[in-house]
């Protein structure tokens, strides 16, 4: 593991540097990308390298002669670390032109600094091989994003987000830790080998508590809440590493232990897939009703995280019915979507960072027509929303149908596991349908179409920086489109990792799944190129000519006659009002020439409003009651401590 | 060779079938109507033309009568046509295939975004939101099939060993897949009470006015793509409606071909006498497909496994 820690070392390095050059602003951004980006680098040619190897890496350290640090590195680590590795690598680079305020040169630097602890921590966490190591790094991992959160914290709105984040990640954390406390309760050891020996209910206990606590990391609904405010309130780049990789380590704590159990019971399928239909459907209704970019984006984070958890689960489901193939497909399709999804959300998030960065604007119904103006930007966003929409030949394409493939093999179930499976196939399509719908708003209302206020007018693109990772990412999202097999391995390799008792699993099939779809996306490219060719042919020596679009009759159109975001998903909206309430705020238009109005719509997140009435109220009114115990006399509260010690000599 | 003289087949006879629907409504109008070659003759002069782009749009615009025609291109290849294997078929290609119309809409719905009309969004939004509850219902026909066949493509439903048909153990069910099918059909294919393809005003309509500023031959690659779509679902329900398993391909084909006919027909007959749908009763209808299959499964569990 020794260029593991190697890699990890020059990305901090690279992070620290930033502090020591902060006179020189540009030298600054330019040594610490290159040395960030060459540890992500180096970790991710050692990633790739490790996945392949079927015999683990550890090793251990002794931290101030108490508490033994051990990691160990398996395929199953070594799939995550290669979207660790390769999101951060490409955001880092994206953050050297995107970071160019030089008025803010000590908070670039910290930020530099936060980003270098952030992948760090991250890599830390997928590796950690015991309670210690892994609460450590958890802990940073949430303490650096927190930071980053805050960036702009003279905004009010992004100080609130950060709270929120700051509450949640704790809350989170606290159930993780009420878990690791189960395991060495009844095991007595800090290692996670010792968790297979835990009674039954022990397991279900540690297993639901870890589920809550890396569910709130991962934006399992209703644990969601922090995530649509956090995201668009950091900086791009950092959304990107948070949104694309970080809420994984939320997924990789839900797998890794489900694998540390070693206990297939059909409950925890049960759990993780229900969690996963509700978070897809949900977050994706969501998605489609929101005004904000990147507020949209962070919402398809929720739905993507219930895709993944959708695989999962019917991974787990497979394991308890005894069907290997259903469990390896299940397994296997969630982490190739793990993999998948941080790579098109973080070329969302590049995208939406160069709107942001260029034109000053999240609000999608003030942008328009700006693909014709940025080329590149607005290219790779459509690769990245057709990838998104899980259509093909792009890479969401691939893992769904692993998902869809692994969920038809439980239809041969019986009864529960059969009505959950057919909930599963339905809600993906359905999740698959609304997500064609909130993207084909984002592309359409944003990037094409005339500007609608002088914002998105005469903007440009602007840093190589900035656009190269966005052109390497929708590169990769038709590369892993059209030839899956290469990755989809690696997925399975990462299954193999997981504690499932099959031994070795066989290739053969899923390879020859993957090989089909490479060949029907040939069928389509070849099929495209000949209507191509045609239509060349058919517009040889034809009189081409411009005119404005048709206003059916109408003579002054205007920008502001164009169709917004909010009335196309208003209709869809409707239909999913239960869950979904809008509120709307308008003045009714009088008199026969009525003045200028304005309009005002609000989708309410069922999560975040019951969240304050039903948990945050009753657990204030709690701690009122105990206001008492706090009254500002610092005689009793010494003789609080003694009491606490003593109680704990007795005990202990 | 075979299935590729079916794909040419198909693929020539598809506008022919569309014009069946024109002579239908024309009938039931007390009408003469056009002629049955009406939808080649329009092809032919619509190639013809030159082309008159929006200032607003981009290449997105070009692309999209192009992605939604090699979408509907590419779907037929895998269909079994009277019985017959397709030109290509692999394990869970029926999934591929529904997302890949998903392709062709994404992109039919970027081409009407691009037009910055607001009717045109108008249009785009109802195309975006209708074929949501189509797919649910797809899908849920998918797990049916599924439990009667074991099977993920769509040559096993048709064309291999024991065809899905009404003419079977499980046959009373599938008579409300046939019947579910029909909605998603007239759903997807923007026919009456969805959609109505001969309204004047642009307002009311969904797939027309997705179009309104295409022309010439890009005009021409739309339509030609609507006819291959409303072809490969009203084969599906051919094939629901009867196996072809004769023996003789010969007589196979032909009634493949007389009962594909009588289908669109049908769509022709539920056109003459049904008016389109308020918009928001819409859902309502569409979803009713999706009860039917949910139900036809049930049954299947309960009472045939």
């Amino acid at each position: 593991m020794t260029y593991f820690f190697l890699s990890l070392l020059i990305i901090v390095c690279g992070g620290t540097i930033s502090l020591v050059l902060i006179k020189h602003f540009k030298l600054m951004r330019a040594v610490s990308v290159i040395l960030t980006a060459a540890g992500c680098a180096l970790g991710l040619v050692d990633a790739c390298g490790r996945i392949f190897n079927a015999t683990a890496a550890s090793t251990s350290f002794n931290f101030v002669n108490t508490l033994t640090l051990a990691f160990k590195l398996d395929s199953l680590s070594a799939f995550f670390l290669i979207a660790i590795f390769a999101v951060s690598l490409l955001a880092v680079i994206y953050s050297y032109h995107y970071m160019d305020n030089a008025k803010k040169t000590v908070r670039t630097a910290g930020c530099f600094l936060f980003t270098s602890l952030l992948i760090a921590a991250m890599a830390l966490v997928v590796t950690a091989d015991n309670i210690i190591s892994f609460i450590a790094s958890w802990e940073i991992m949430s303490l650096s994003s927190f930071f980053l959160v805050v960036y702009n914290y003279e905004n009010d709105e992004n100080r609130k987000a950060g709270y929120l984040y700051a509450v949640y990640s704790q809350v989170g954390a606290m159930f993780i830790l009420g878990a690791f406390g189960v395991m060495y309760a009844h095991s007595g050891s800090l290692g996670f080998d010792a968790a297979a020996g835990l009674t039954e209910s022990a397991k279900i206990l540690v297993f639901i508590l870890a589920f809550v606590g890396f569910g709130s990391k991962a934006g399992v609904f209703p644990l969601h809440a922090w995530l649509p405010h956090a995201h668009p309130a950091a900086p791009s780049h950092i959304s990107a590493i948070m949104s694309g990789v970080m809420i994984k380590t939320g997924i990789y704590g839900i797998v890794r232990m489900y694998d540390i159990l070693v206990w297939p019971a059909p409950l925890f399928g049960q759990i993780v897939l229900i969690a996963g239909i509700v978070s897809g459907v949900l977050g994706v209704v969501y998605a489609l009703g929101q005004h904000d970019l990147k507020r949209l984006l962070a919402y398809h984070s929720v739905e993507n995280i219930g895709i993944i958890l959708i695989g999962i689960g019917l991974g787990m489901i497979g394991v308890a019915a005894r069907q290997p193939v259903m469990a390896v497909l299940g397994f296997a399709g969630g982490l190739l979507h793990v993999l998948n999804h941080s790579i098109f959300k973080s070329l969302l998030f590049m995208g939406a960072g160069m709107v942001l960065h260029q034109t000053g604007t999240r609000a999608i119904d003030t942008l328009g027509g700006l693909i014709k103006r940025m080329k590149i930007t607005g290219t790779t966003f459509l690769i990245g929303s057709l990838a998104i929409s899980g259509l093909p030949p792009f890479n969401g394409f691939v893992s769904e149908f692993l998902i869809y493939m692994g969920g038809f093999k439980g239809i041969a179930l019986n009864d529960f596991d059969f009505a959950l499976s057919m909930m599963g196939i339905v809600s993906l399509a359905i999740i698959g349908g609304l997500a064609l719908a909130c993207f084909t708003k984002v592309v359409g209302v944003v990037f094409q179409g005339e500007p609608r206020t002088p914002a998105a007018q005469n903007v440009a693109e602007k840093g190589p920086a900035m656009l190269v990772p966005m052109v390497a990412l929708a590169a990769v999202c038709l590369v892993i489109g059209v030839f899956p097999t290469l990755f989809a391995t690696m997925a399975i390799k990462a299954v193999a990792a997981i504690e499932l008792g099959y031994g070795r699993i066989p290739l053969e099939p899923f390879v020859q799944w993957m090989a089909n779809i490479t060949r029907a996306a040939v069928i389509v490219f070849a099929v495209f190129i000949i209507i191509f060719a045609l239509r060349t042919l058919l517009y040889r020596k034809k009189s081409i000519t411009r005119s404005s679009t048709w206003g059916c009759g109408f003579t002054r159109p205007t920008v502001k006659m164009q169709y917004t975001g909010s009335s196309y998903a208003a209709s869809i909206l409707e239909f999913f009002k239960p869950v979904a309430p809008v509120s709307e705020a308008h003045p009714a238009v009088k008199g026969r020439f009525p003045a200028k109005t304005h309009y005002h719509s609000h989708v309410h997140d069922i999560a975040e409003v019951n969240m304050g009435r039903l948990v945050v109220r009753p657990v204030l009114f709690l701690f009122d009651q105990l206001r008492w115990l706090q009254h500002g006399d610092i005689h009793l509260y010494i003789g609080y401590i003694l009491l606490a010690i003593v109680a704990l000599l007795f005990f202990v | 060779m075979r299935p590729i003289i079916f794909l040419l087949l198909a693929m020539l006879l598809a506008p022919l079938y569309s014009a069946l629907i024109l002579k239908v409504k024309a009938f039931f109008g007390g009408k003469k109507g056009p002629p049955l070659l009406i939808n080649y003759y329009t092809l032919i002069k619509l190639i013809r033309k030159g082309s008159v782009y929006s200032t607003s749009t981009t290449v997105i615009f070009k692309m999209g009568p192009m992605v939604s025609l090699c979408a509907a291109v590419t779907v037929l290849m895998f269909l079994p046509i009277a019985g017959q294997p397709p030109l290509f078929s692999f394990h869970g290609d029926v999934i591929f295939l529904l997302y890949l119309l998903g392709l062709g809409r994404f992109f039919t719905i970027a081409a009407a975004m691009d037009t910055a009309s607001p009717f045109e969004g108008m249009g785009a939004a109802r195309e975006a939101y209708f074929p949501i509850i189509c797919e649910a219902t797809l899908f849920m026909m998918l797990v049916l099939f599924y439990i009667l066949t074991g099977e993920l493509k769509l040559a096993a439903y048709f064309s291999e060993g024991q065809p899905l048909s009404l003419w079977q153990t499980a046959g009373a069910p599938l008579l409300f897949v046939v019947f579910a099918l029909f909605i998603v059909l007239l759903t997807e294919n923007s026919r009456v009470p969805v959609d109505d393809p001969a309204t004047h005003l642009e307002l009311t309509m969904i797939h027309e006015v997705m179009v309104l500023d295409h022309s010439g031959p890009d005009f021409a690659l739309i339509e030609l793509g609507s006819f291959f779509k409303l072809f490969f679902y009203a084969t599906l329900v051919t094939h629901l409606l009867c196996p072809f398993g004769f023996g003789a391909p010969a007589a196979n084909t032909i009634l493949f071909f007389v009962i594909l006919a009588l289908v669109y027909v049908a769509v022709g007959v539920t056109e003459s006498i049904m008016a389109r749908y308020r918009m928001d009763k819409v859902p309502q209808f569409v979803l009713t497909s999706f009860a039917l299959v949910f139900f036809a499964t049930v049954i299947t569990l309960e009472f045939l496994k």
